[in-house]
C-alpha cells in the first residue's frame, strides 16, 4: 500500500496557530530531549511504513538555524512558503501525490503531538469507506491529522482552503488513545519533555543514561564540582561549568551553557542559550533571549547577555570564542598571580603599634603558662574525634 | 511622650529599568536615601524591563539605606521584575508588598503609638503625628502625599 505523508508546520501565530511558538520558532522545530518535535513525528510515521512525506512550513528566515537541523532528514522534501500559500502548496502536493497513484495521503499540522497509531487509523478509514478521516483525543478535541483518500481531491481541497477546519463529507472520527499534548505554548513544550524523561510517552532522550534517570548527549561537559539530580537530560555539546546545579526533571537542549553556581530547577534550556553565573532558574522555559515562566505564566524578554545570553549558532563563531578564551586564560592567571603575590606582602608597620608590641605586657593576672612539656605538641600525632560507637 | 513618624517616600520605578535609566533613577532617590533614616518604598507596577543594572542600583539603593538605619521595600512588582528578582536570587533581600500602602503601613506597625488606632490628622500643611507622611514621585517628579 503506498502511503504518503503532508506535514504542515504552522506556527507563525496567525489565527490558524496563535500559540505553537516560544520566541518566534514554531515549538515543531524546537528541541525536545536531543531531537526536533519534528523529527519525531517523522520518525514515527517512518515506523507505519510512511516514508514518503513532503514538509511545508511558512517559517521565516530567523528561525532558519533552528529549522535546518529539523530538515536534516534528505528523504524527506522541504518546500517553505509564505502565510497563506501554505495551504495552496498543500493541495498541491495532495493532487502530485494523488496523480502518482498513491493509495492513501496523511495529512497532519503541527502543532499538536499525538502518538497515535496509523495502521489503526487508516484500518478505520478503510471500514468505515472515508473520504476524510479526522483524529480526535478522548475529550474529542481534534489534533489535526487527517487521512485522506485521492479519490476525493473535492474534499481535499475544501479541507485544505479552510485550513484543517472544515471536512465536505463527514465520517466518524478516530479517537487516539496514546499519548496526546497539544503543544500550545512553552508549558506544553515542558510538559512533553518531563513525561519523555517519566517513560509517559515515546519521546525517549537522545543520548547514554550515564547514571538511572540522568541522559547525557554526545559531547556533554559537566565540571566535576557540578551536580546533575535525576532525572535531567543533558544535551549534545551542553555545558555545565563548576558548583551549577541541574535538578528536578530540567533538560538542556543542545550547545546550552550553565554558567558557576547557577541552579536549573524543574527547567527546560533551548538550544545555544546561555546563563550566567549565579542565577536561579526555576519553573521556566529559557531560550532566544526570552525566558518563559510557568508559575506566573509570564514570557519576558531578556536582552542582558549577563542573565541569559545566546551561544553563537555558527561552529565556526564558537571555535573562535572558544580560542580567544584560552588565550586569555593565560595572562588572566599570570596578572592574578601578580595580584595575590602583592597582596601577600607585609604590610607596612605603624610605628605606634610597633611600640605596643614592643611594650611588655603584664601576665600576673593571667594562669600560669603551660609547661614546656605540654606546649611541645608531637608532629606525629593524629587527632581523632569520636562519632557515636564508632 | 509623642514620637513624630518619619517619613515614607514611595517612588515608583519606570517600565524600564536598563543602565541609563538605572542611573537616573539613582540621583533622582539619592536626596532620599542620604536623608537621617530614609524609609523608602520602590513601586514597581510598571517595571517590564529590568535588567542587571537595574539590580545593582536597587542593592545600592539597599546598601544606602541601611548605613543611614533606614529601610527600603518593594511593593506592587510586576511579573516581570518578580521574575527578574527570582532570576537572580535578590528577591529575598528585600521586604515585598503587595502594594504600596502595605508597605508604607510595615514602616509604622513597630512603632509604640501605632497600636493606639487614632486616625491620621492629615491637613494643609500639617505634619502627621500618629501616621507616617507618604510622599508618591513619579518619574517627572511630580508627587502626591497619601496617608498610611
Amino acid at each position: 500500500m503506498d502511503l504518503r505523508a503532508i506535514v504542515l508546520v504552522a506556527g507563525m501565530g496567525g489565527e490558524d496557530a496563535p500559540g505553537e511558538r516560544i520566541a518566534g520558532v514554531p515549538i515543531a522545530y524546537l528541541d525536545a530531549l536531543g531531537l526536533p518535535v519534528l523529527q519525531r513525528v517523522l520518525r514515527r510515521l517512518r515506523q507505519f511504513g510512511i516514508c514518503t512525506a513532503t514538509v511545508i512550513s511558512d517559517v521565516p528566515d530567523v528561525t532558519t538555524p533552528f529549522s535546518r537541523r529539523a530538515q536534516a532528514d534528505p528523504r524527506v522534501r522541504h518546500i517553505a512558503t509564505d502565510g497563506d500559500e501554505l495551504w495552496d502548496q498543500a493541495e498541491d502536493v495532495f493532487q502530485q501525490y494523488a496523480a502518482e497513484g498513491a493509495d492513501l495521503v496523511v495529512a497532519l499540522r503541527l502543532g499538536p503531538y499525538a502518538e497515535l497509531d496509523y495502521e489503526e487509523m487508516i484500518q478505520h478509514h478503510l471500514d468505515r469507506h472515508c473520504v476524510t478521516s479526522m483524529a480526535v483525543d478522548p475529550q474529542n478535541a481534534c489534533l489535526d491529522v487527517f487521512v485522506l483518500s485521492p479519490e476525493g481531491r473535492f474534499d481535499a481541497r475544501e479541507l485544505f482552503r479552510s485550513h484543517l477546519h472544515r471536512m465536505r463529507r463527514k465520517c466518524e472520527p478516530f479517537t487516539v488513545r496514546g499519548y496526546v499534548n497539544h503543544l500550545q505554548g512553552a508549558g506544553d513544550l515542558r510538559r512533553l519533555v518531563v513525561d519523555g524523561l517519566m517513560a509517559h510517552n515515546a519521546v525517549r532522550p537522545e543520548g547514554v543514561e550515564i547514571k538511572p534517570g540522568v541522559f547525557l548527549g554526545y559531547g556533554a561537559r559537566i565540571h566535576r564540582k557540578a551536580r546533575v539530580v535525576a532525572p535531567a537530560f543533558i544535551g549534545a555539546r551542553a555545558k555545565i561549568h563548576a558548583q551549577a546545579l541541574i535538578t528536578r526533571g530540567s533538560v538542556l537542549e543542545h550547545h546550552a551553557e550553565v554558567d558557576c553556581g547557577t541552579v536549573v530547577e524543574n527547567s527546560t534550556l533551548l538550544p545555544f542559550t546561555r546563563l550566567g553565573a549565579g542565577l536561579d532558574v526555576m519553573h521556566s522555559v529559557v531560550g532566544f533571549r526570552c525566558l518563559a515562566h510557568l508559575a506566573r505564566n509570564v514570557e519576558l524578554e531578556i536582552t542582558d547577555a549577563k542573565l541569559v545570553d545566546m551561544v553563537p549558532l555558527s561552529p565556526v563563531s564558537r571555535l573562535a570564542g572558544s580560542t580567544a578564551a584560552l588565550f586569555a586564560f593565560l595572562p588572566k592567571q599570570i596578572y592574578r598571580g601578580f595580584r595575590a603575590l602583592s597582596h601577600r606582602e607585609e604590610p607596612a608597620v605603624d610605628p605606634e603599634c610597633a611600640e605596643l608590641r614592643a611594650a611588655p605586657q603584664d601576665t600576673s593576672e593571667l594562669e600560669a603558662p603551660a609547661s614546656v612539656e605540654s606546649s611541645e605538641f608531637p608532629s606525629n600525632l593524629a587527632v581523632v574525634r569520636r562519632y557515636g560507637d564508632d | 511622650m509623642e514620637t513624630i513618624s518619619r517619613p515614607v517616600v514611595v517612588k515608583r520605578m519606570p517600565e524600564r529599568m536598563n543602565l541609563k535609566q538605572a542611573r537616573k533613577f539613582w540621583k533622582e532617590v539619592q536626596p532620599f536615601l542620604n536623608s537621617d533614616r530614609p524609609q523608602v518604598v520602590f513601586d514597581m507596577s510598571q517595571v517590564r524591563h529590568l535588567d542587571a543594572a537595574g539590580i545593582d542600583m536597587l542593592l545600592d539603593c539597599m546598601r544606602e539605606a541601611v548605613k543611614r538605619d533606614g529601610d527600603l521595600k518593594l511593593a506592587a512588582l510586576s511579573a516581570q521584575s518578580a521574575v527578574v528578582l527570582e532570576l537572580t536570587r535578590t528577591g529575598r533581600l528585600f521586604e515585598i508588598y503587595e502594594t504600596s500602602t502595605a508597605a508604607v503601613k510595615s514602616f509604622s506597625c513597630f512603632l509604640p503609638n501605632a497600636l493606639r488606632q487614632l486616625e491620621p490628622q492629615v491637613s494643609q500643611g500639617a505634619v502627621p503625628i500618629f501616621a507616617p507622611q507618604t510622599t508618591i514621585t513619579n518619574d517627572d517628579g511630580s508627587g502626591e502625599s497619601i496617608a498610611a
